[in-house]
């Protein structure tokens, strides 16, 4: 009757087919393929980090040096906003139409599809103005961040700044075991920031949260809340930091002020400064591309001299190391007397010295020729060549034990070794890398401008104050370090606690010691008295050879005498005379340290220091 | 004298059918409340969320059958032709209605819409029914072809008129019912072959035009360092061995450049498969056909490979020259060649991962992450993408509950169609299955990336008023036929 009766089964196969079809593809889809699990997650899953603020920094009395406050920053999505009018918009931000499209293009060059700022530190009164309508704006939003400020406008280079994290140290920090960064971070660039950044910048927290189709964040699914940064307390004292500052304005140079009994660094002044606020917010590129230009003068404001001049030769000051190494090593005694013979190398007039101490008094530069041929040439081998080679190599190690031509392990980053030139050196750097004489074909002659501090001897400023330190300490020194703690509760770092010891025995000190006062009481350093203080000091003149140049001044100070507190290094570019222009600055800093207040005659030496300005290499003054 | 039909439609009707009918319709409910939740109302008598609607529409569909319930068989019969000519007025009608959302689809009363539509093809249904029940009618003349054809092409191009295109495919399933009802085999087989045929050299197209343009963003990649950065930006660390390989390029990245577009272009060597198929061919018919019956065979298979060779050409020419860029694009995101997860592949991108994130289990009902109205990450979730929600609450598992109530849905309708001594009855039982059937493999296949993405809905989970009204009616006149199949002769 139906022919086409058995079609059916044709259908009814065709619809278990299609559904068999159906259920293996969900199957596939919904068990067998893992990856659509993780899709989803990209999906909905969103995470937004939550940022701690940045740690405080203190100088030693609990003074604020660098403070942490609120300010916004505004991001932008340029796929994501909405048809807001631009007019509108550029209202809202208070830009012109200019600059918001240069922002805008700029964040559309990174990548069109993410978050990149767009206003970076607004302050919270601005943000307070657009806080209820920015929530309407799609494609913009902010994030809570800290902005440096410096209550105190000074030491800008040992506090350091920050600054959002450059694409190398982000890329630095990805590879790192715990990265840390995202990519609009800010970290620690230079100086202090720079060295306790793990320890300023706190733990991030964290939210992740469901969002939906627009972005919203709609379900917290975990948080964690974030963690403050540690504070530092440095051993900075505001007072002399400023102070120092007064003195070296003007000036191209550097102050170095440490505390014998302990290593700690009380000011670390390298003139030209800048005030840190200027790398404050915004334009910072601006800003640093305008002070960077000042390099072209040759003044070199954005570094820290004190740490990082290490070619700064240390003249007459040399001197004390010289006797005391000389000293010790026995090819001279205290009492031992040298004529002042100017064939040998050129003197200025001064009474015979007669012992180490009137040596040092009077800066006799025969007398340390003589003992620095003693300590090279000792006669152990008849070979000239040979016996220079062994008596520099016991000379530079005895000479390192001060810390010179060593690293230290100052906390601040950019410290340099300095120089003291050893047999290797002669051997195979000098007169140049390139074409050095060679083994055992130089000898004492070759190098006999060391024994004043000349000749290839570098030292920086720290280690300057540091060899102050030693003879203040009468042999012993702390690395000097800027910071006693972190957090309220931390404690100072091992090795800023252990002594390091010289090669020479205390004894050798004491004849050193005297020599030094004298030089401020009757020698060349009288400009560096303060009633009622007895200073030992010893000034150094490091010559400028090219005509029309002044030489530099230098000059290296303790105080008081039988119970050191301070000890100082101070080092003025082209400022001639070590007792000109360093021994005066280097006192005030002792009596405005020791005294809280000046003397008369030392606001009279004040007014001469403020009221000079020395910048220039073959300026002329007074 | 009704009234006794009316208590005996209770015993008599196909309660399979009904239990059947009402999983879906609370399955479907439950999948739409979960999809919409959450619009601040999570009552279900609230008029103005879509979940209430759906409750008032689905409440309006029940008193709609118990009506049907109580009509008489005959009485439904004698009105076909009235139905369909009442749904062809309003199917005219709406095209003068204001456009919503950019279709001339909906009679707007109040805060309701009407989609006449959902309704053409329970019209259609019962007039094509009536139509090829009729003494004498036989659909191997070309008359009852050509009228058959004009029933149901009518209504069709309304529809795509309004324009709703996905609608008017859905007339294609009649093809089923008139292939049971006697039309021949070949046109079916034939259009199956087509479809292969077409699918694949689409496929071998896109293929080729994707190798070209990775090949040349490979090479525009390699010489141009920031498009490299940038390129590194967006795919993370992928080498470039790998880009090359991966298809992650959305269209406005690989500016598409020319195919080198010959005669055969780049399906020649699909012509020579065809060629050698045929080939073979011959051979077996040489070997095992008897010499008396070869000469049917021969001309056969001459003529069908010259038409399909002729067929891939111009799809081929089509491909290059009429496609553009955004329908190429299209093309390979379908065949998986390409994936723009926020471009033209957005839609699919976000709904296989919905369903592939509920795994075995689900997240839970209610607690879907991005087909839940809170988060919306699912487009249409609660029309055609419905299926999302409930694949991703429920999982595997409930995906799989739901492709079997619905294949046994459909089955039980061609049984209830083969038992039936009225003409009518079974082939309007047809109508009724495979509509259903087209919707559900065009809506299933949609979403889990086996068939194009035409806009159609999934009875009785799709969220609208007149779909679940018109899939009701459906459902409850048939009901009522086949409670009376007893008491009819033919």
């Amino acid at each position: 009757m139906d022919p086409y009766q058995n079609r059916r089964w044709v259908i009814i196969l065709s619809i278990i087919a299609v559904s068999i079809v159906m259920v293996v593809r969900l199957l596939y889809l919904q068990v067998l393929d893992d990856k659509w699990a993780d899709r989803s997650e990209e999906i909905t899953h969103s995470e937004k980090s939550l940022k701690p603020s940045r740690g405080l920094i203190y100088d030693r009395n609990g003074v604020l040096l660098v403070e942490a406050s609120q300010v916004y920053d505004i991001y932008v999505t340029p796929d994501k906003i909405g048809e807001t009018d631009t007019t509108e918009l550029c209202k809202i931000f208070d830009l012109t139409r200019e600059e918001f499209d240069k922002k805008l293009e700029k964040a559309s060059n990174y990548a069109s599809y993410k978050a990149s700022i767009f206003i970076e530190g607004m302050h919270k009164d601005d943000y307070a103005k657009i806080s209820y309508i920015l929530p309407e704006l799609d494609g913009f939003y902010e994030e809570r961040n800290t902005q440096r400020g410096y209550p105190e406008h000074i030491a800008a280079h040992v506090l350091g700044y920050i600054g959002i994290i450059s694409k190398e140290e982000y890329d630095a920090d990805r590879n790192s075991e715990e990265p840390y960064y995202t990519m609009n971070d800010y970290i620690g660039k230079s100086g202090i920031e720079l060295v306790y950044e793990k320890e300023l910048r706190g733990k991030r927290g964290k939210v992740s949260y469901l969002k939906d189709r627009l972005g919203n964040e709609k379900e917290d699914l975990y948080s964690r809340s974030a963690k403050a940064g540690e504070n530092l307390y440095t051993t900075l004292d505001v007072e002399l930091q400023k102070y120092g500052e007064l003195l070296m304005h003007n000036k191209v140079g550097c102050i170095v002020a440490i505390e014998p009994s302990t290593g700690e660094i009380l000011s670390m002044v390298s003139a030209p400064f800048y005030d840190p606020e200027l790398f404050v917010g915004r334009d910072f590129g601006k800003k640093y591309a305008k002070i960077n230009q000042e390099d072209s003068l040759g003044l070199k404001p954005l570094i820290n001299k004190g740490i990082y001049n290490d070619t700064y030769r240390p003249g007459s000051i040399f001197k004390l190391v010289q006797a005391l190494v000389g000293m010790e090593e026995g090819v001279i005694q205290h009492n031992t007397a040298f004529a002042c013979n100017k064939a040998l190398i050129g003197c200025h007039n001064h009474p015979s010295p007669t012992s180490v101490s009137i040596a040092i008094q009077h800066s006799c530069n025969p007398y340390f020729y003589q003992v620095f041929k003693k300590l090279i040439q000792r006669g152990d081998d008849p070979s000239i060549f040979k016996d220079s080679r062994l008596g520099i190599e016991k000379w530079a190690a005895a000479v390192k034990s001060f810390g010179l031509g060593v690293k230290l392990e100052t906390d601040i980053p950019g410290v340099k070794s300095g120089l003291i030139p050893d047999a290797n050196f002669y051997d195979n750097e000098f007169p140049s890398k390139d074409k050095p004489y060679g083994k055992h074909s130089w000898a004492f002659s070759t190098i006999y401008s060391n024994s004043i501090g000349e000749g290839e001897i570098g030292v920086s400023p720290l280690q300057m104050a540091n060899l102050a330190a030693i003879i203040a300490n009468r042999g012993f020194y702390y690395t000097p370090h800027l910071v006693r703690k972190v957090g309220e509760n931390g404690e100072k770092r091992d090795i800023y606690q252990k002594r390091n010891y010289t090669v020479v025995s205390p004894e050798h000190f004491e004849p050193v010691v005297n020599a030094m006062e004298q030089v401020v009481l009757n020698g060349t350093a009288k400009r560096a008295q303060i009633e009622g203080i007895s200073v030992c000091g010893k000034t150094g003149t490091v010559e400028n050879k090219a005509e029309n140049i002044n030489d530099h001044s230098v000059f290296i100070a303790f105080a008081p005498k039988d119970d050191p507190k301070i000890a100082v290094a101070v080092y003025v570019e082209y400022g001639t005379w070590g007792g000109t222009w360093a021994a005066p600055i280097a006192s005030l800093m002792i009596e405005r340290y020791l005294n809280g207040q000046l003397s008369e005659k030392g606001k009279a030496k004040e007014d001469r220091v403020t009221s000079t300005s020395i910048l220039y290499k073959n300026q002329k003054f007074k | 004298m009704s009234t006794l039909r009316n208590i005996n439609v209770w015993e008599k009707m196909d309660k399979w059918f009904l239990v059947l009918y009402l999983m879906l319709v609370v399955m479907g409910f439950s999948t739409v409340y979960s999809a919409g939740i959450g619009e601040g109302s999570e009552s279900l008598f609230d008029w103005q969320t879509d979940h209430g609607k759906q409750f008032y529409w689905i409440l309006i569909s029940l008193f709609m059958g118990l009506i049907i319930l109580l009509l008489e068989g005959s009485f439904i019969r004698n009105i076909s032709y009235i139905v369909y000519g009442v749904v062809l007025f309003l199917l005219i009608a709406v095209l003068f209605m204001p456009a919503i959302k950019g279709a001339h689809s909906w009679f707007k009363i109040g805060s309701f819409t009407i989609q006449p539509a959902e309704f053409a093809k329970v019209a259609a249904s019962l007039a094509f029914a009536r139509y090829l029940s009729k003494t004498g009618v036989k659909i191997e003349n070309f008359s009852t072809k050509r009228n058959v054809f004009l029933l149901l092409v009518i209504p069709m191009i309304l529809i795509i008129l309004e324009p709703d295109p996905g609608t008017g495919l859905v007339f294609l399933s009649f093809i089923f019912v008139m292939y049971r009802e006697g039309l021949s085999g070949n046109i079916l087989i034939m259009g199956l072959f087509a479809l292969i045929i077409g699918v694949l050299s689409v496929y071998v197209a896109s293929f080729e035009t994707v190798e070209i343009n990775n090949q040349h963003y490979y090479e525009m990649v390699k010489s141009d360092p920031e498009l490299f950065t940038k390129t590194l930006e967006k795919y993370g660390s992928l080498a470039m061995d790998e880009l090359y390989s991966k298809t992650i390029f959305t269209a406005d990245e690989i500016p598409e450049i020319a195919r080198p577009s010959s005669f055969f272009s780049n399906n020649y060597w699909f012509v020579i498969v065809l060629l050698l198929f045929s080939g073979v061919g011959f051979v077996i018919v040489r070997t095992f056909v008897l010499p008396r019956y070869r000469a049917k065979y021969y001309p056969t298979l001459i003529w069908g490979t010259l038409m399909a060779i002729v067929f891939i050409l111009i799809i081929n020419w089509s491909y290059d020259r009429v496609f553009q860029d955004r329908h190429r694009t299209r093309f390979q995101i379908q065949f998986g060649l390409k994936e723009d997860r926020l471009g033209d592949g957005y839609n699919i991108y976000q709904a296989l991962s919905a369903i592939g994130s509920g795994e075995v289990v689900g997240k839970g009902y209610m607690d879907g992450t991005l087909s839940n109205n809170k988060y919306k990450h699912v487009p249409e979730q609660s029309t055609d993408f419905i299926f999302c929600s409930w694949a991703e609450e429920r999982g595997f598992i409930g995906s799989l509950v739901l492709v079997v109530v619905y294949t046994f849905f459909l089955l039980r309708a061609i049984i209830i169609a083969e038992r039936q001594r009225s003409i009518f009855t079974r082939i309007f039982a047809y109508c009724v299955s495979s509509i259903l059937f087209f919707h559900f493999m065009i809506n299933l296949g949609m979403v889990i990336g086996l068939a194009p993405v035409i806009g159609i809905p999934l009875p009785f989970f799709s969220k609208g008023g007149s779909a679940i009204l018109g899939f009701s009616a459906l459902v409850f006149i048939l009901l009522r036929l086949d409670a009376e199949r007893k008491d009819v002769l033919r």
